[in-house]
């Protein structure tokens, strides 16, 4: 029992690490993204959608991030060149993507979509390792984006704190004006930041309706891109934290259904609330934004 | 000299509505629909569907006859109270996405007690009802509203978290406490008669709470630009430092206004209650709380703009409807819509502004203010 | 060589350059000087590509360059240091050197490489390093310039421009600093010296441009030309008074006149305000520390020190936006304290509202306005008509925004505010920063009158002549700590000394 509550806990913390990197990247830019959401949704239904019409899986996550870079693309253009308030253009994202998804899955599969089911992912299991006790099935035999999200966390912290693209984002987070004069070239910082974001978030949303479930419904994404945002500022803005971050969240929905299994008297609603309710105390008791980069949200032009 | 510059600015006061700033500024709203308008046209073609046909469907969904309008007017309504909520939430920067969850323990608290009034007098039950939906709302609100004061939570999170938390909760409600006694259905006993409103020229739904929502654009309109609360929200909205400098309760205000903008929702969560459903379901708004923002940002955040904004917007979902059934058009194209809408309207409110940012960019005074929502808000 | 030629640049109601020629050649340093509001920082920024002339071209070296590039012009050759240093303050010494020149070259940007490259040119200068890793914004605004400066260097450039350096350079950083200067003028560089401070100027500078009111007055020989002749080029007309700063014509004298004119007796009258023992430690170091004094009714105390020894925090806490770490503010009767923020376009306006709201940003003016909760719109706008008459301040009308008036105008209009509010205590934070000589005897005049009438003003300035013209009493803030100055004590080099933490 236990065994599959670690399991599932690394499964639904998955879509949240690779979502929340991607939002680390971003806000080390500068950046808000409140449009995470709408990118992982975006991500998860042509993903399925692709990978539904071609028989091929790989089709269906390059059709994922092509989606989600392509509406990241649309809120570059408005948070970067346009410098309009990230707020609202991150909401009008998630309502485009909210309406995008809605209406071509009507579109295409009518009013039940009971047919639109594929072949998920394979659990690759990483040989002798996941037999280990406990430990074993959680960490060595899970879908390959859970690999790629794990592996991700040391890799993304190495380049944001040592590598010249890394001090680079973050000059671009700190001090837009300086950086520009430095020659850095923030808005193409910002762009690429949020590029890669989109490729991260189209996976996170694939791995939602391709691998931990094999059908979308709508709504899919269920807060998950918020609690992303909520990652980061509890992880305090660096990789380790947004891992760790991940992880309890993960948790908590994970406990979500291993105590509706256990069959208790509490209102499975009270379940389903648990992860939102969460996340609300974790920005409460470590919410603080003393650590953001201090360029986090306000609008930049350059002159 | 001194009085030529006085005539001559009473002169430029008198002309100012003409001149060609405040036009522009009326003008782009319109200007943002219709290029939305025109990238939906896109979208539908490549649906399949034809645009002119889908336009065709929606006007005469919305507007068609006389039951299809008093229902444009009757959507209108709750994003009125939404608006509104908006509209006074970003004025004073306070980014509050939660109008949905506001809106639903308004409501939870109007249909919870409603029942109950039974023998209270029509105008008292009904006062009861939306002063429980302002108390639901302004709790829900509130709270995040202090947790952002106390605990600097970012409230784009929080308030989204309790859109999910309050939908929740609502659920629970009508499976469980407040479920109808016969227990078929999950929805909440029906309020007392005499806590409804009444729909007036059957059968169509028309109500008074639509004279609710514009009695309470009104006051959002008197009290934003004419009272000092008001003038103290509106400047800590636009430049938090200074108003702290000048000694505004920054932290009252926060909590004041998000609680005040939990409770217009949490009133319009009522009203649907009172007038419409006249109980509780699982569902009880179908994203007004959303669809609110794009509605108060073509009202450039003005109260009195609201009404008119929301017409629009209620216009669309109403004539969305028919529009399913005519061309296979799924409603959530109406979502596309708002989205398109508040996208064009700030990419326009950046291309015209970056002319500003030169006018008061001046040499070693370092003020990079980029065009903001807050910049185009409207002024009384 | 660089050259530019009919530089012309507006902002909205201003033409703030008119255009203006400018030729500096190498191996030369070349003091820019003008009254404040003259357009000198706007110039410089259009050399260092942070603005773009609105017309004019600009040649360096026989090569045209396309202006509104910080970028381009780094390429060029052309480096700015400005007032304000533009460093990242949450990453570290090295991390910013690594990201100017010494961390140049393809894939090295590393800082702890960058700051080796850094250090034998830090020794040349005689510049001390801060330890390693520390960040930014735990260093000293000394060591924030320097650093800064540094980073320019590494730059290699051909043009250096320095905007107002020595503002915050203690008085005995100076010898050294000019010394460096003169050293880069050796290595063929064209340094351009931006300076209100003629003295300076004159001391280190080959050839002078005086910029009035956006055109060149004049270009001059350092050795051709004196102090006082510089003064009546920046500020015009025919000279009846003579001597370094003064003025030149009717209406600017008839100002000073009437400025000289208000006597008042010091330290009569009970005390307005105490200060008992204020501490305030943030960002992991003592802002003030210890600060004890008190103001009587009357009294102009003057606050004398470099930007950034803890002037801010003061002012922060007696405006109410800090609590103290420890220690009290207590102000003595009811009449309000009203403030006067040093940045005044951050903390003391609100640009996008109207000039009559920013007005009723005062709690005086606003609660006079309000009745039963009802903000009177019309009887506020009429008000701020006549303030405006009043305090003749420019501007299109109490219900114009405030980003349309010029530097000056807003800061008149702070002033105006404050006084308004009939106060009983008036702090003002550098108040005559980018006022014009006019414009600034007729806020000592206000002053002075308003501590004839009764009131206490604490007058927080960098500038040594103000202080010693208005102050009835006098402290030096220095690293958080007040040193007060006895009367006898007040000659200017004492009070450097001060200043820099020295004496």
């Amino acid at each position: 029992m236990l065994e599959a509550f670690l399991a599932s806990t690394i499964a639904m913390a998955t879509p949240i690490l690779l979502a929340a990197l991607g939002e680390l990247i971003v806000e080390r830019s500068g950046v808000l993204n409140i449009g995470i959401e709408g990118a992982m949704l975006v991500g998860a239904f042509f993903g399925l959608t692709a990978a539904y019409f071609s028989g091929s899986i790989a089709m269906g996550l390059l059709a994922a991030c092509a989606a989600a870079v392509a509406l990241n693309a649309i809120l570059a253009l408005l948070v970067v060149n346009f410098a309009v308030n990230q707020v609202v253009a991150g909401t009008a994202i998630d309502i485009l993507a909210l309406g995008l998804t809605g209406v071509f899955y009507r579109r295409f599969f009518g009013l039940t979509g009971s047919a639109f089911t594929i072949t998920p992912m394979r659990m690759i299991a990483i040989g002798p390792l996941a037999r280990i006790p406990l430990i074993g099935p959680a960490l060595f035999d899970q879908s390959a984006l859970v690999y790629l999200a794990i592996a991700l966390v040391p890799i993304i912290a190495f380049v944001i704190s040592q590598t010249r693209y890394g001090l680079e984002l973050r000059a671009a987070g700190e001090r837009p004006e300086a950086a520009d004069a430095l020659g850095l070239g923030v808005y193409r910082i910002r762009w690429q930041a949020l590029l890669i974001a989109g490729v991260l978030s189209g996976l996170a949303g694939a791995f939602l309706t391709m691998s931990y479930t094999n059908t979308f419904i709508e709504g899919i994404s269920a807060g998950r891109g918020y609690v992303a945002l909520s990652v980061v500022i509890v992880g305090r803005w660096n990789a380790w934290g947004v891992a760790a971050a991940s992880l309890l969240f993960g948790a908590a929905m994970a406990l979500q259904f291993a105590l509706q299994a256990a069959g208790t008297a509490i209102p499975y609603q009270f379940f389903l609330a648990l992860p939102y309710v969460m996340t609300i105390a974790a920005l409460a008791f470590m919410g603080g934004q003393a650590d953001a980069p201090s360029a986090l949200g306000e609008p930049y032009l350059r002159s | 000299m001194t009085t030529a510059r006085k005539v001559s600015s009473r002169f430029a006061a008198v002309f100012a509505p003409l001149t060609g700033a405040r036009i522009m500024a009326a003008i782009r709203p319109l200007a943002a629909i219709a290029i939305a308008a025109l990238i939906i046209s896109i979208v539908l073609i490549a649906l399949g569907a034809s645009p002119l046909a889908v336009f065709a469907d929606l006007w005469q969904g919305a507007f068609g006859n006389w039951l299809a309008a008093t229902d444009t007017l009757v959507k209108t309504t709750p994003l009125i109270f939404t608006g509104l909520a908006i509209a006074i939430a970003f004025q004073g920067a306070l980014w509050n996405i939660g109008a949905d969850g506001q809106l639903i323990v308004g409501a939870m608290a109007a249909g919870a007690i409603g029942p109950a009034l039974g023998g209270w007098p029509h105008p008292i039950a009904i006062l009861t009802m939306l002063a429980l939906g302002a108390i639901g709302g302004a709790l829900w609100g509130g709270l995040a509203g202090w947790l952002r004061a106390r605990r600097e939570v970012n409230e784009v999170i929080c308030t989204i978290m309790l859109n999910f938390v309050a939908a929740q909760m609502l659920s629970w409600a009508v499976h469980g406490p407040l479920m109808e006694r016969s227990r078929s259905f999950p929805q909440s006993t029906m309020i007392a008669p005499n806590a409804q409103l009444a729909f007036y020229f059957q059968p169509s739904r028309l109500n008074c709470g639509m004279i609710v929502a514009v009695l309470l654009a009104v006051a959002c309109n008197l009290m934003l630009f004419h009272s000092a609360v008001g003038f103290e929200l509106r400047a800590l909205g636009r430049n938090r430092r200074a108003s702290a400098f000048f000694g505004l309760p920054i932290r009252r205000l926060t909590v004041g206004v998000m609680a005040l903008s939990g409770a217009l929702a949490g009133i319009g969560g009522a009203v649907q209650v009172s007038a419409i459903t006249h109980r509780l379901f699982e569902t009880m708004s179908p994203g007004w709380g959303y669809e609110a923002i794009a509605v108060a940002l073509v009202a450039r955040l003005n109260p009195l703009a609201i009404v008119p904004a929301a017409l629009l917007f209620g216009a669309l979902d109403n004539g969305s409807q028919a529009m399913q059934r005519a061309h296979g058009v799924s409603p959530e194209l109406v979502y596309i819509i708002q989205g398109m809408v508040i996208i064009v309207l700030v990419a326009f409110d950046a291309v015209a502004s970056s002319g500003l940012r030169d006018a008061f960019f001046g040499a070693g005074d370092n003020v990079t203010a980029a065009p903001d929502v807050m910049a185009e808000a409207g002024d009384a | 060589m660089i050259e530019a030629v009919g530089i012309t640049r507006r902002f909205a109601h201003t033409l703030a350059l008119d255009r203006v020629d400018f030729r500096a050649r190498p191996g030369e340093i070349h003091a820019l000087v003008g009254e404040n509001g003259a357009g000198k920082s706007t110039l410089i920024s259009i050399f260092a590509g942070r603005l773009k002339a609105d017309a004019g071209t600009l040649v360096l070296d026989g090569t045209a360059l396309a202006g509104g590039s910080a970028h381009l012009a780094l390429r060029a050759g052309i480096v700015a240091v400005y007032q304000s240093p533009m460093l990242f303050e949450r990453m570290s010494w090295e991390e910013n050197l690594a990201l100017g020149g010494f961390g140049a070259g393809a894939s090295h940007r590393d800082p702890a490489a960058a700051a080796e490259r850094a250090r034998p040119l830090a020794a040349r200068l005689g510049f001390d390093l801060p330890p390693a890793g520390t960040s930014v914004e735990h260093c000293s605004i000394g060591e924030r310039v320097r650093l800064e400066i540094l980073r320019a260097l590494s730059f290699d450039p051909r043009v250096l421009i320095l905007d107002e350096p020595t503002g915050v350079l203690a008085p005995t950083e100076l010898a050294p600093f000019l010394e460096l200067l003169r050293r880069l003028r050796g290595e063929g560089r064209i340094v351009i010296l931006v300076t209100h401070k003629l003295g300076e100027a004159l001391a280190v500078a080959d050839r002078v441009t005086v910029l009035r009111h956006g055109r060149v007055a004049a270009e001059r020989t350092s050795s051709a030309t004196s102090e006082s002749e510089l003064a009546r080029l920046m500020i015009g007309e025919i000279d009846s008074f003579g001597g370094a700063g003064s003025i030149s014509n009717a209406a600017d004298a008839a100002a000073i006149a009437r400025t000289s004119a208000v006597s008042f007796a010091p330290n009569h009258g009970s005390q307005a305000l105490a200060v008992e023992n204020l501490t305030l430690e943030g960002d992991g170091r003592r802002i003030l520390e210890n600060v004890d004094f008190s103001l009587s009714a009357g009294e102009i105390m003057g606050i004398a020190g470099v930007d950034g020894n803890g002037q801010g925090g003061l002012v922060e806490i007696l405006a109410g936006i800090h609590s103290p770490t420890s220690g009290h503010v207590r102000v003595m009767h009811d009449r309000p304290l009203a403030v006067i923020p040093q940045n005044r376009d951050l903390d003391g306006l609100i640009l996008e509202m109207t000039l009559w709201e920013n007005l009723m940003l005062a709690r005086s003016l606003r609660r006079r306005f309000t009745r039963r909760g009802w903000l009177h719109r019309s009887q506020a706008k009429a008000y701020c008509g006549d303030v405006l008459d009043q305090f003749r301040i420019r501007s299109a009308g109490a219900s114009s925004k405030a980003f349309a008036l010029s530097g000056g105008n807003r800061q008149r209009l702070a002033v105006a505010r404050a006084l308004a509010g009939n106060p009983g205590v008036l702090v003002a934070h550098d108040v005559c920063r980018g006022l014009d000589v006019r414009a600034t005897a007729e806020v000592h005049r206000m002053l002075k009158e308003f501590a004839a009438a009764g009131g206490a003003v604490l007058l927080i300035s960098s500038d040594l002549d103000e202080l010693l013209a208005l102050s009835t009493s006098l402290a030096v803030i220095c690293r958080g700590r007040l040193h007060p100055v006895a009367q006898h004590d007040r000659g200017a080099e004492r009070i450097g000394l001060l200043m820099s933490g020295v004496a």
